[in-house]
């Protein structure tokens, strides 16, 4: 018996491999392997054909780049069994209906798609494929709806038509007509308010950077135009077309659409990425234009591809290049264009922002002959067009291109660019290139920045890092903490306890100190006492991070009010303002460590002595990675707590059926859980209270600056006026699924009508998002 | 034991990385890896006897997420120049820092 469960195991393994690995690279034709498998399956249905049926309902949602494989294969099972087809359908259906009412769009895309194929291969009845896409379309009329809930259905609809459009043309086309119709008119009557938040450049020079269901919407005409006719999916079945024909075909069960409800997450909209057009292809294979349905359809495929391998570069990499069609496009091209378009997407990337950069390196290793030259033309279109480039994706350019160039001895024509030396350094260009050497400088050091880049461009270079220690500096003896300063730093080489350099320090007199009332913090002495520790701890980061550690209990005990942690961030800022990263990795620290608030930090950031740092990138890196602190320990307590809640509900469920409680699992008390709730809310009012600091001191300081501009008649629209107001859309965007939870209180208390048009523009296009 | 080995690195948030120049600091590796997760700390290999560093250290992050992505998109490419190792390691050890005098 046991061998024979082995050898059903042995051929399951089989029939995965066979069934997963069909379309690859082969000796023998595509359909010849196709009519084999089709066969072996045939045999093995009576046994296996719950586990045949389970391992093609993996391939569908697991490798939809090989969709028409698939359907091919389908359809021949079908024509040989006509039960089996039929079982596949309702499976499929059942997990389409099931993915809709949980909400996973992306596997029901495909499994819409899938059904629609199978259409072609004679395995469902077109006329009840129209009839889902009808019920598809009918969203479209509902009342109080999201719009991203109907845009998900239409655009469900439009994706699947360059595979069977052709066929409900030919089959049924009054209907079709209809359909289309109210899809015009659906497209027609969008609001649009969404899309400059989304968008990576302002301008549409020169390329049209259009709302994503416009651009298939146009696309999906120009098909129609030309007879549902495209050049580009793969059709195996067209082979098989006697056999399939026979076929008797199955009629798909109603499929409506579940209700809309508000936990409901709908995909969010798009704006798609155009870089080139056929002139920047200099010879070869055309590049589709924008409105040919074969773009979108090798975008998608492209698109499918990296979803499919992202995990394992080099794997995507030689995927992407061994792209079916590759002799009949500009792949290269086409490949560099996908890549940007996801590493750019607003609110953010679909993948890891490394993964672009370490994939882009896969590919020029690959492809050495002609990758990195595309690549090369990319970047200097990229650069061009940065005046009209959204901050988001300025930073995350400046963030690929520098890891690109530490991969490359950091080679680069720089010459071409050096007319950005000579130009107001808070423009785009400028800023982009400062912020590039800072970054390089992050991964190399200083030196070989200066050795690389020309002579020209050494006004952008930033200067070496360097810890700044004021009471060893000339001058010192005049500063009233300079001895204590010093006996300090001799204490703490000779290793004294944290209580012995309080001692040190008490006596410094507190320059708040008045006759009438007594300060609430000290200064002084968080000055004496903290750049003397960060100097001494300056040689390293581990050496920062060591003397933190071991005098945490004085530093927190200097920082008791949100004042003296301001107090403290200025003072590390005043130590290390040439050194980004030392600042970014020490905050990062103090608010681990708890020694400052992340409200103290965002207060900071945005106080007058910041101002001159306000359009570096890093003081963005630290905001948002204050954010991203506080959030990260929101959720944490959120989860402990209910975690806990639960069990406790559980244990007394079980109680109260009269069963014993096992001893041995801990049951929190009623008081442990209230505990951990009261805790949770603390925090998230925190959260929320971050939330509203970050927000009104931005509309604090736009307005100002707008107000300043119109009562000086000058022009508001300034270097640091685009800094500024895309970092407030950035703070929305990048952290869209928190600040939506709050988007009634700052509608209420901050963003209301009687501020400035142009911050409110920026707080609509955010709320219009899911709307 | 040796399965015991090989539970402790599936669940391994360390990384060794190898391969590194001896001029590589800890800012520079902090860099790099940060941007595959948040790192919890990073100890430099350093050389027995003049306790310099010697092309090697440990990355810890918070997550095991976070190391795989550092497994995927780090390894093998460069830094300093250098293409540089990344692999699962136990967990870092007082000690385990020197490397061969």
């Amino acid at each position: 018996k046991h061998r024979r469960v082995s050898e059903n195991i042995d051929i399951e393994d089989r029939l995965e491999s066979l069934i997963t690995r069909v379309g690859e690279k082969s000796t023998s034709s595509l359909e010849s392997n196709l009519e084999g498998l089709a066969s072996v399956l045939e045999a093995d249905l009576p046994n296996y054909k719950q586990k045949i049926l389970k391992i093609l309902l993996e391939c569908v949602i697991k490798l939809p780049e090989k969709l028409t494989v698939y359907t091919t294969l389908v359809g021949l099972l079908n024509a040989k069994n006509y039960n089996c087809g039929g079982e596949f359908v309702e499976l499929l259906v059942r997990h389409l209906k099931e993915a809709l009412k949980t909400g996973e769009y992306e596997s029901a895309l495909t499994m819409v798609r899938f059904l629609a194929d199978l259409v072609n291969c004679h395995v469902i009845v077109a006329g009840s494929l129209l009839a889902m896409f009808d019920n598809f379309i009918e969203v479209t009329l509902e009342d109080s709806i999201p719009q991203v809930r109907s845009d998900w259905y239409v655009y469900a609809v439009l994706s699947a038509l360059p595979w069977v459009g052709r066929e409900l043309y030919e089959k049924k086309e009054t209907e079709f007509n209809k359909m289309h119709l109210s899809i015009d008119s659906y497209i027609s009557k969008r609001q649009k308010i969404h899309a400059p938040a989304l968008r990576v450049w302002t301008t549409d020079h020169p390329h049209p950077q259009e709302e994503y269901l416009d651009c298939l919407w146009a696309q999906i005409v120009n098909l129609k135009n030309n007879k549902w006719q495209e050049k580009h999916i793969l059709r195996p079945y067209l082979a098989f077309d006697g056999v399939l024909c026979e076929a008797l075909q199955h009629a798909l069960p109603q499929i409506i659409p579940p209700s809309h409800n508000e936990e409901t997450n709908y995909p969010l909209p798009r704006v798609i990425f155009r870089m080139f057009d056929y002139t920047d292809v200099p010879e070869g294979p055309v590049l589709p234009g924008s409105h040919a349905i074969e773009r979108y359809l090798i975008e998608d495929h492209l698109n499918r591809i990296i979803h499919s391998t992202y995990l394992e570069r080099k794997d995507c990499a030689a995927a992407l290049l061994s792209f079916p069609s590759k002799n009949k496009i500009p792949l290269n091209y086409m490949i560099v264009e996908v890549m940007f378009g996801q590493l750019f997407q607003l609110p953010e990337p679909p993948y890891l922002e490394i993964f672009y950069g370490s994939e882009l390196i896969e590919l020029c290793k690959l492809q050495p002959g002609s990758m990195p030259q595309v690549l090369a033309q990319a970047t200097e279109m990229l650069y061009e067009r940065l005046d009209t480039m959204n901050v988001s994706c300025i930073e995350r350019f400046a963030n690929w291109f520098s890891y690109h160039l530490s991969n490359f001895q950091f080679r680069w024509s720089w010459e071409d660019w050096s007319a950005c030396t000579l130009v107001d350094r808070e423009l785009p260009k400028p800023k982009f290139v400062q912020e590039v050497f800072i970054k390089c400088m992050r991964l190399s050091y200083h030196q070989r920045i200066k050795d690389t880049v020309p002579e020209s461009f050494t006004s952008l270079i930033p200067e070496k890092p360097n810890a700044y220690f004021k009471y060893e500096m000339e001058g010192a003896g005049s500063l009233p903490g300079t001895m204590i300063a010093h006996q300090l730093m001799q204490a703490i080489k000779s290793k004294c306890t944290p209580e012995e350099a309080v001692a040190i320090i008490k006596d410094l007199p507190n320059p708040l100190s008045d006759d009438d009332n007594e300060p609430n913090y000290h200064p002084l002495r968080i000055d004496v006492f903290t750049s003397t520790l960060l100097y001494l701890g300056s040689k390293s980061f581990s050496h920062s991070f060591a003397a933190i550690a071991k005098f945490h209990f004085v530093l927190k005990m200097l920082s008791d009010s949100e004042e003296a942690q301001i107090h403290l961030l200025r003072t590390l800022f005043e130590v290390w303002k040439t050194h980004e990263q030392m600042m970014v990795v020490l905050i990062d620290k103090l608010l681990k460590t708890q020694i400052v608030d992340c409200s103290a930090v965002a207060s900071w950031l945005f106080s007058n002595e910041m101002s001159t740092e306000f359009t570096k990138f890093y003081v963005w890196e630290i905001m948002h990675s204050t954010i991203k602190k506080m959030s990260k320990h929101v959720e944490k307590l959120q989860k402990e707590a209910e975690e806990a809640r639960d069990r406790l509900e559980a244990a007394r469920r079980r109680m109260a059926d009269g069963l014993d409680y096992d001893e041995d699992e801990e049951m929190p008390s009623e008081e442990k859980v209230e505990r951990m709730e009261e805790k949770l809310e603390i925090v998230q009012n925190q959260q929320k209270r971050l939330f509203l600091i970050i927000f009104q001191r931005f509309i604090m300081i736009l307005t100002d600056h707008l107000s300043r501009c119109e009562s000086k008649g000058h022009d508001y629209n300034t270097p640091w006026y685009k800094w500024v107001i895309e970092r407030l859309q950035q703070a929305f965007l990048l952290h869209h699924e928190l600040v939506f939870k709050y988007i009634q209180t700052l509608e209420s208390l901050l963003f209301t009508s009687d501020i400035d048009f142009h911050i409110l523009e920026i707080f609509q296009q955010f709320c219009a998002l899911r709307s | 034991s040796r399965t015991e080995q090989e539970r402790l690195l599936l669940q391994s948030c360390t990384l060794y990385i190898g391969n590194l120049t001896f001029f590589t600091t800890e800012e520079q590796i902090h860099e790099l890896f940060s941007r595959c997760g948040d790192i919890k700390r990073i100890v430099m290999g350093l050389d027995k006897v003049k306790k310099t560093p010697c092309g090697f250290c440990f990355v810890e992050y918070y997550a095991r997420e976070e190391a795989e992505n550092a497994m995927r998109y780090v390894n093998g490419t460069r830094l300093d120049d250098r293409i540089i190792r990344t692999d699962w390691d136990t967990g870092f050890k007082e000690g385990r820092q020197y490397g061969r005098g």
